[in-house]
């Protein structure tokens, strides 16, 4: 099991020739894949693993790259050193999305509270004019690493796909230890978890952080390849994307969450002239999945072969 | 500035009522199924356009457009019930409020395909326009708005109350277990009630559109609003959800005028946010948890 799963190191390689063979359209697509990948990773943490019902990732993404953009354009730091205080961002509004969820505030009121506190945000954004821009928004600074300039997509892409790689494998690491597993301890039942001496409260808080981190860092990369950040790309339908992309890869799977990113991330370039599709079909999209394929698309890899499975325990 | 202060309170009554009828109308959806239906906004969205509908393209009048704009409503409600929310009713809450938030997104993906991002207005059935009470401005559709809500209150009221049908309502809305031992058909009880729900959004989404434009982002706004005039009165209180409504429709207009306009926006947010974090049972509630 743990030899297969090396083999998961030979899909960043197969990736590394990739640019070779894009347009600059198609590399800006498969960046925004890249993009979604953490999205989708620290959203599940804390749906998918932790079971919250929290609505929060699209504030946690637009804090993140709004910090990155601000840090940019207000400080003139190159885009590599805002990447961490990006993360750091998004894990802090994580560990205050998680204070409701502490307090005893579960299920639909953290749902509706943490709903709240997207579009709070995205009135924050829209409103406080001289830094964010307001709702026409601020230009982002050409991203650079090391002095190395990103000026071209496929330069992103490599950028990206390292960060996304230690992403990943940091998630891994921590689902598989014992705070993973008191997660999903927490996912199914709480009260038994705190019998159990869990510490439920410090986990939840945790899970919520870790998750706003890594969305924090996606958020980051987002402002590092859009240019451009206005509060419309935070809003209610950006939230559907997301939620699409956890529910269709697969509920608490990290397998999952890099296959909504990849299948669902581009959908939007479609519909871009049609508006109203995008909703549809993502709607639809859950709607289908939750009836008939409750774990996602992740199931049936795991079904497939047991590498995929990374369930961590059985039911 | 505190001359202002009764038509401030006017005013913020007649939105009020609005926010009260949704939040009656939501309470009702989750006290009969303990589930909260994250699209209701949608269905009052696609009320509103239903009756624009048969208003401007069938020529109906607006008051039997209406009351034909709620059955359809009712019917809508009652197969997103059975068909989407029934088959998955057993399994985790998550799914649950996934489905009923897709369902909503899907109805509005739908509205936006067929009118976009148009502003339509629907045309009143009574001429606009304002009263005087000393100081006081009232228009017609406040006059309109608050007879409406206050008129379906009291049917409701009387409903629940008063009535056999209210009875096994009232009995369902206390234990499920408990109505199905003594012969009470829950799964059809559920189906019904969230028609009703989406039927009495309906209503509210017509009366929202006589004050604000009509897009299929209408419903979303109020949904927000609904949330947090439930939680202000206590989840799962039938007055709370009115009481809470008329407050806060009160204290946006409030906010809005003596702190600062850009608050109109986020007082149902911060409301909602305030009262769980202070009193998370609000002002009627009876639970501090959600339990279900």
């Amino acid at each position: 099991m743990a030899t297969g799963r090396r083999l998961f190191w030979l899909i960043p390689l197969l990736l590394l020739p990739v640019p070779i063979f894009l347009d600059q359209y198609r590399q800006y697509v498969a960046n925004l894949i890249l993009v979604y990948v953490p999205v989708g990773v620290g959203f599940n943490v804390v749906v998918g693993n932790l079971g919250q019902l929290a609505f929060s990732n699209v504030a946690f993404f637009g804090i993140g790259a709004y910090t990155s953009g601000i840090l940019m354009l207000k400080l003139g730091l190159p885009w590599w050193l805002t990447v961490l205080p990006a993360g750091v961002m998004g894990g802090v509004a994580g560990a205050a999305a998680s204070v409701p969820a502490l307090r005893g505030v579960r299920l639909f009121y953290l749902a509706i509270m943490t709903l709240a506190f997207g579009e709070l945000m995205r009135w924050v954004y829209i409103r406080w004019e001289p830094v964010t821009g307001g709702s026409f928004g601020m230009a982002v600074p050409e991203p650079s690493v090391l002095g190395w300039a990103l000026n071209v997509e496929s330069r992103k892409f490599y950028a990206f796909l390292v960060l996304v790689v230690v992403v990943i494998v940091l998630t891994d690491r921590l689902l598989r230890s014992r705070f993973g597993r008191a997660f999903v301890a927490i996912r199914g039942n709480e009260e038994a978890a705190a019998a159990m001496g869990i510490p439920t409260d410090r986990y939840i808080l945790l899970g919520f952080a870790w998750g706003g981190f890594v969305v924090g860092i996606a958020g980051s990369m987002y402002a590092a390849l859009v240019g451009h950040l206005s509060p419309a790309s935070f809003d209610l339908t950006e939230l559907i994307l997301q939620f699409a992309i956890i529910m269709v890869g697969g509920l608490g799977s990290l397998v999952g969450s890099v296959l909504g990113a990849a299948l669902l991330t581009a959908a939007p370039e479609f519909f871009r002239d049609l508006p109203g599709f995008e909703e549809l079909l993502f709607a639809l999209l859950i709607i289908v999945v939750i009836l008939f394929l409750p774990r996602g698309l992740a199931s049936l890899l795991a079904r497939a072969h047991p590498v995929f499975d990374d369930r961590y325990f059985r039911e | 500035m505190l001359s202002f202060l009764p038509q401030l309170v006017v005013s913020g009554i007649a939105s009020g009522m609005l926010y009260a009828l949704m939040a009656l109308s939501m309470t009702v959806g989750y006290r009969a199924t303990t589930v909260v239906n994250f699209g209701h906004g949608d269905m009052l969205m696609l009320g509103a356009y239903a009756s624009y509908v048969l208003v401007v393209g069938f020529g109906l009048p607006v008051g039997p457009a209406v009351v034909l704009a709620a059955a359809l409503l009712f019917l809508v409600g009652v197969a997103a019930q059975r068909f989407l929310m029934q088959p998955i009713i057993g399994g985790p809450h998550l799914s649950l409020a996934m489905m009923a938030l897709a369902v909503g997104y899907a109805l509005r993906g739908l509205a936006r395909i067929e009118w976009g991002n148009d502003v339509l207005k629907l045309p009143r059935a009574y001429p606009s326009g304002a009263f005087m009470f000393g100081s006081v401005v009232v228009t017609t559709d406040d006059l309109v708005i608050s007879a409406a809500v206050l008129a379906l209150l009291v049917a409701l009221y009387v409903v629940f109350n008063m009535t056999a049908v209210g009875r096994v309502i009232q009995a369902v809305f206390q234990t499920q277990r408990g109505a199905a031992l003594v012969g009470i058909n829950v799964r059809a009880f559920h189906a019904t009630m969230w028609g009703v729900a989406a039927a009495l959004g309906a209503v509210g989404g017509v009366l929202m559109a006589l004050i604000v434009p009509l897009t299929p982002d209408i419903g979303v706004a109020t949904l927000v609003r609904g949330f947090a005039a439930m939680t202000l009165g206590g989840f799962g209180s039938l007055q709370g959800a009115v009481i809470g409504g008329l407050l806060l429709g009160i204290m946006e207009k409030l906010l809005g005028f003596y702190v600062s306009t850009v608050f109109i926006d986020i007082t149902a947010y911060l409301v909602t946010i305030l009262v769980l974090l202070i009193r998370p049972k609000g002002l009627f509630g009876q639970h501090a948890t959600l339990r279900i």
